[in-house]
């Protein structure tokens, strides 16, 4: 049977058309395929990591002493750059005295993978070296708390704020110039000023949390409710909605997705201030264990720890994320700034309509 | 003389003239002169800016509207057809004249004057049935009545079924249908309707024209619909208001010649392609549809003479 043209392009365009589906423009990729690519965004650079920390001769430009020899500059377990070493040895033979032994490790602040994995769990279990330390829980406690109620403190008074100047003119010609303003100004150049009116304890690392959330957050929500579509409104307005109604009938529910997704991305930065914050005053929180151990020469814990605050950062979106899809099921807000929740996403809302006939939510029909 | 061979004479020559009406069509109109008027548009007028720089979008309309009169406004595009119903609904502001319901001169919107968008304005938070309780829960409607007369509504548009689904869920047909019953649960004076079924494709159109003569029959309101289909016009309306563009004005104002009910078999009968043809002369004759020639020459390739 001969092929007709269509066939003979399917058959022979097979293999371009899979390597296409990898890399369509804008197209969405298979479950598989994203699942996949998740794990390798995370996977490649820990095996970059990996080659780095176990392959001797990519790096490793230090030499750990096993055995000094007749070296008089070296001593048991010190780390000396190779160059060093090697001229040692080199005058060490040259004089007939017994070389020093060693093997090439890298520099102490790049530890490797298992090491800091082990540290994720030790680091729990060690006791603080001093009788007044924190635990590393406490300080992750401390840090956590000190960001909710930065951010409380801020969300409280700046999201009516933002919906106000969103809504009214008045309001947004009335903040919005000052506003605009103050938050070129950087949180923490207001440290020493929180401390002296704040004191040194908890109160001004809020106060550099809120200062630096809030004045963006009033503008950002601005922004959004002013987004709200225009067509929307007037259609609530022909039915009879004005004033408060209108308000919290239509501009409220009709930004409230976007809201959220602010609130979420707002969040990350109120994490990026803690560090700042925590500095501030005395030191304390998940940025005191980390200079603690830094101190202590003790980078595993180092590394953990700032990678602990990016899993707490992820684990919170993750959940907000799923709130939200529960929360707002007319939208699915987390397809627009999802990052790992890409997978845990049901079909986008497209997705439900087959063909002219609707499929509804479990349960939604009535009959 | 010898009367001309009706097969060569060109069927437009052969139409009766759009003023002719069968006689139930004149008593039709007759009566519909008896109702009250609910609508009335006096001198209308919108501009932007002054002196030199004033372009004058309504220049000086006025017509009234009578009670369950289905009124079509048709024009070319920028003909200000769009403003005009604006200001009617109370979204735009006149810079002259004005519009009076029942009497009642209007300020901004209200739910006395219902509105369809062409853009689906659906609110996708609330489902089917929260849309349409909208206006009911406004006018302070306790939630159990609210809900019994929204099922009502959207029994009318047959879409009761759907009451729990979200806006996102349905097609732009069922989308429309139930813009038209949440305007209508309010129970407005009148149903402004602005090109709602021009975003949709030619057989939902057709049902939908069909749905809306229906609802229009069973429901007491008096309906004002802008569209820039001729037949959608010719179709669903009492009286259709032509409206030419720079500035925008009435052109004409015609009664419709095709006696009721409807039916889409009347499309092709005398007094509805009458009607037809008057409205493109209109349309037409003010230069918003002329035929644009392309500076285009022959490609060389294109071998085949297809006219």
């Amino acid at each position: 049977m001969r092929l007709g043209v269509t066939d003979r392009m399917s058959v022979s365009g097979n293999k371009p058309a899979a390597t296409r589906d990898w890399l369509g423009l804008k197209k969405e990729l298979p479950r598989r395929r994203r699942y996949l690519l998740t794990l390798s965004s995370f996977l490649l650079p820990l095996a970059l990591w990996s080659l780095v920390s176990y392959v001797p001769w990519l790096w490793h430009p230090l030499v750990r002493v096993t055995s000094p020899g007749e070296v008089e500059a070296f001593s048991t377990g010190v780390e000396v750059p190779r160059a060093d070493f090697e001229r040692e040895n080199r005058d060490a033979l040259a004089q007939h005295f017994e070389p020093a032994q060693g093997f090439r490790v890298n520099p102490p602040y790049l530890p490797p993978p298992h090491a800091v994995g082990r540290a994720f769990f030790s680091a729990f279990r060690t006791p603080p070296r001093l009788p007044d330390e924190p635990w590393l829980y406490q300080s992750l406690g401390h840090s956590i708390r000190t960001i909710f109620w930065g951010f409380l403190l801020s969300s409280l008074i700046g999201v009516p704020l933002g919906v106000l100047g969103g809504a009214y003119r008045f309001f947004a010609r009335l903040q919005e110039p000052f506003l605009e303003f103050f938050r070129y100004l950087p949180a923490p150049a207001f440290a020493a000023l929180c401390v002296a009116v704040l004191g040194i304890y908890d109160a001004p690392k809020i106060a550099i949390i809120f200062i630096g959330t809030f004045f963006q957050q009033v503008l950002v929500i601005s922004n959004t409710v002013r987004r709200v579509d225009p067509a929307l409104v007037e259609a609530a307005q022909t039915l009879g909605a004005r004033g408060w109604p209108l308000l919290r009938g239509v501009i409220i529910p009709g930004s409230i997705t976007g809201i959220y997704t602010d609130m979420r991305i707002l969040l990350g930065w109120a994490w990026t201030y803690l560090i700042v914050a925590e500095v501030v005053g005395t030191m304390s929180g998940i940025t005191y264990f980390i200079n603690q151990q830094a101190r202590y020469r003790n980078f595993p814990n180092v590394y953990a720890a700032i990678a602990m605050i990016g899993i707490i950062g992820l684990g919170i979106d993750f959940v907000l994320a799923w709130i939200g899809n529960r929360a707002f099921p007319w939208q699915r807000t987390s397809r627009r700034a999802g990052r790992l929740l890409a997978l845990s996403q049901p079909a986008p809302a497209s997705h439900y309509r087959v063909g002219a006939v609707p499929m509804f939510r479990r349960g939604a029909v009535r009959r | 003389m010898s009367t001309p061979d009706p097969k060569t004479v060109p069927i437009r020559d052969l139409l009766p003239d759009y003023r002719e009406q069968l006689p139930e069509v004149a008593a039709r109109f007759a009566r519909i002169r008896e109702r009250p008027v609910i609508l009335s548009i006096r001198g209308l007028e919108k501009s932007y800016g002054h002196g030199d720089a004033r372009t004058v979008v309504l220049d000086r309309l006025s017509f009234e509207v009578r009670r369950r009169e289905f009124l079509s406004v048709v024009g070319p595009s920028g003909c200000g057809k769009s403003t005009l119903i604006r200001i009617i609904a109370g979204l735009d502001e006149a810079t002259g004249g004005e519009v009076l319901l029942d009497g009642q001169r209007v300020e901004g919107p209200g739910p006395d004057r219902g509105m369809v968008f062409q853009g689906y304005t659906l609110f996708p938070w609330l489902t089917v049935k929260g849309n349409v309780m909208f206006g009911l829960k406004l006018r302070g409607k306790s939630k159990k009545a609210a809900d019994r007369e929204a099922f009502q509504w959207l029994d009318l548009v047959n879409l009761e079924e759907f009451a729990d689904a979200y806006p996102h869920e349905l097609s732009g047909g069922m989308k429309q249908r139930v813009a038209i019953a949440r305007a209508l649960a309010n129970e407005p004076r009148i149903l402004i309707m602005d090109e709602p079924f021009g975003a949709l494709d030619a057989q939902t159109r057709a049902q939908m024209q069909s749905y809306l003569l229906q609802i229009w029959k069973s429901v007491d309101v008096t309906i004002l619909f802008i569209t820039h289909d001729l037949e959608e016009a010719a179709y669903l309306s009492d009286r259709v208001l032509v409206m030419g563009a720079n500035p925008g004005r009435i052109v004409e104002l015609i009664e419709n010649p095709v006696p009721r009910p409807r039916r889409r078999e009347q499309f092709i009968s005398r007094p509805f392609l009458s009607l037809k043809r008057r409205l493109a002369e209109l349309i037409h004759a003010d230069g918003a549809a002329e035929e644009l020639k392309l500076p285009l020459t022959m490609r060389p390739c294109a071998e085949d003479s297809v006219e």
